[in-house]
């Protein structure tokens, strides 16, 4: 008896939500869940959002969007960057895709400033390798404003002169020595009196990639 | 800072925001215990964060269920959404005074005790095994990375963000250190957790020196300081899949560690001897490391062992 009363709701549950057998659709797509209200979603979303920033900004009792101090158990003080740990620091995701066109980027040799930086990784993927911001800046934000920014796949770069082939994806992050052989042939013109100024004339890698000593 | 120099560029937004120079650090009035924030301005778009992001900070959240004695606090992560293409990740650490690097500087002049640097070690090495075995790997392991505690405690930082934090901006002239790369990164060979035994290495060797062990000037020149102290490797030992070849460098000969690092006892010397492995496969582990007699105590270090 009761199996039959069992079976007749599941049924009804079937009716109801339009996947008894007889309505069935010839395709696998089913609408499990209803229509989404993507306009509701979005609300939710946000206002889910606002409650967790709210609760991080209580339980520091800081603004972080404001990136000010408020009143509360954490007394906090301004700290310059020298008198703490170098680690505190903050980092800055640095989208190489803009800074080209900033003027800013003329300040530093861009040659020796950018491929060095081993600290390559999501973001660099998503930003541009070092090597392609002088010679095609345009196709660059191009490929950019279509990508994918959260595939997190370093292999979806199409724009032609960036990525040279590299022999393994694992450790595309870094910078190496091989990079400064195409490098080379391109800078060689530029950079030969630097490169002849400086040490280890029997290499046959160039050195402008000689980083400054700053930060060891 | 000076004032006037803005004046001739365009402001940069994605820089320009915050308090850049300055670092924010709190004290919890109940607990007493000090707090300071680090913040990573992270690209989104339509989709928001970068998956890997979100992976990263996952990693480094169910890492800190562990509690490690030698891996820093990381007590919260907060993020804001600053624009449409920008969020801000703010993540919370416990604030520790010192790095290695200043902890080195202030050491009064004969440097570290023998035990000292012994104790640091181990609690280094502690900090690496712990994460090597969660499949972390630092990949940047260097003294300003590796924060001391006023009683000493060793706690590193600065592990697994490099997903998170881009290349530190490229717009000022801060340029990461070759000087604790290993070989077959500078080599562009396929490397994994004993980078940062190399890494390591180089530290042991700076404890005792109060100076870099390798201080290169680029790739080529830092490859060519390491093979004047470990020689240059067999051709067999040389990686295959790299474009650089052996012949650029000078058939160097080994030469005694002793030479680099005079203080070093015996076993210390052959430590770090493993640490500094041209071969990543025959490199000494973390694990192993830990197990080395150089570790072993006074009295039980006379007992043989085979």
């Amino acid at each position: 008896m009761s199996h039959v009363q069992l079976s007749s709701s599941a049924l009804e549950r079937l009716v109801a939500r339009r996947t008894f057998p007889l309505h069935r659709r010839t395709s696998v797509c089913r609408n499990l869940f209803g229509p989404v209200d993507h306009e509701e979603l979005s609300r939710e979303m946000k206002a889910k959002l606002r409650e967790i920033s709210e609760r991080d900004q209580q339980r520091w009792n800081f603004n972080f969007e404001a990136n000010t101090p408020l009143d509360g158990d954490y007394k906090w003080e301004e700290v310059p960057v020298d008198q703490t740990p170098a680690f505190y620091q903050d980092s800055v995701q640095n989208d190489r895709t803009r800074v080209p066109a900033t003027p800013v980027k003329q300040k530093p040799s861009s040659d020796s400033a950018l491929p060095e930086t081993p600290r390559l990784d999501v973001l660099e993927r998503l930003a541009v390798p070092e090597s392609s911001s002088t010679p095609c800046p345009v196709e660059v934000n191009q490929e950019n404003r279509t990508d994918k920014l959260n595939s997190g796949k370093p292999t979806h770069r199409q724009v032609p002169c960036v990525r040279r082939k590299r022999t393994s994806t694992a450790d595309n992050n870094n910078t190496h020595i091989t990079d400064f052989y195409v490098k080379r042939k391109k800078a060689a013109d530029r950079k030969s009196n630097e490169m002849s100024a400086c040490h280890l004339s029997k290499s046959p890698i160039p050195v402008e990639q000689t980083p400054r000593k700053r930060i060891r | 800072m000076a004032h006037g120099t803005s004046i001739q560029y365009e402001p940069v937004a994605e820089i320009g925001g915050g308090a850049y120079g300055t670092v924010y650090k709190a004290r919890d009035t109940e607990s007493g215990q000090f707090v300071a924030l680090k913040s990573v301005r992270v690209q989104t778009d339509q989709n928001g964060l970068p998956i890997s992001t979100v992976r990263e900070v996952a990693l480094l959240r169910r890492l800190e269920q562990f509690d490690h004695p030698n891996v820093v606090r990381l007590m919260d992560v907060c993020a804001t959404q600053r624009s449409d293409q920008e969020t801000k990740v703010t993540l919370v650490f416990e604030h520790v005074d010192q790095d290695l690097k200043t902890y080195l500087e202030r050491a009064p002049a004969p440097g570290l005790s023998p035990d000292r640097i012994k104790d640091l070690m181990k609690q280094l090495l502690c900090g690496l095994a712990f994460l090597h075995s969660n499949r972390v790997m630092h990949r940047d392991l260097k003294p300003e990375n590796i924060l001391v505690t006023s009683q000493g405690q060793v706690k590193l930082a600065d592990f697994g963000l490099a997903r998170i934090y881009s290349c530190h901006m490229a717009l000022t002239p801060v340029v990461v250190t070759l000087w604790y790369r290993p070989p077959e990164v500078l080599l562009q060979s396929s490397y994994a957790t004993p980078v940062d035994i190399w890494s390591t290495g180089c530290i042991f060797a700076e404890m005792f020196r109060r100076k870099p062990l390798f201080c290169g000037e680029s790739e080529m020149d830092q490859l060519g300081k390491i093979f004047e102290v470990i020689g240059l490797p067999p051709e067999e030992e040389w990686p295959t899949d790299v474009t650089l070849s052996r012949k650029n460098f000078p058939p160097l000969t080994a030469r005694p560690i002793k030479d680099f690092v005079p203080e070093i006892n015996e076993q210390g010397a052959q430590l770090l001897l493993k640490m500094l492995t041209f071969d990543p496969l025959k490199r000494i582990s973390s694990l192993n490391a830990l197990e080395h007699p150089y570790f072993c105590d006074e009295e039980t270090s006379t007992q043989t062992k085979s």
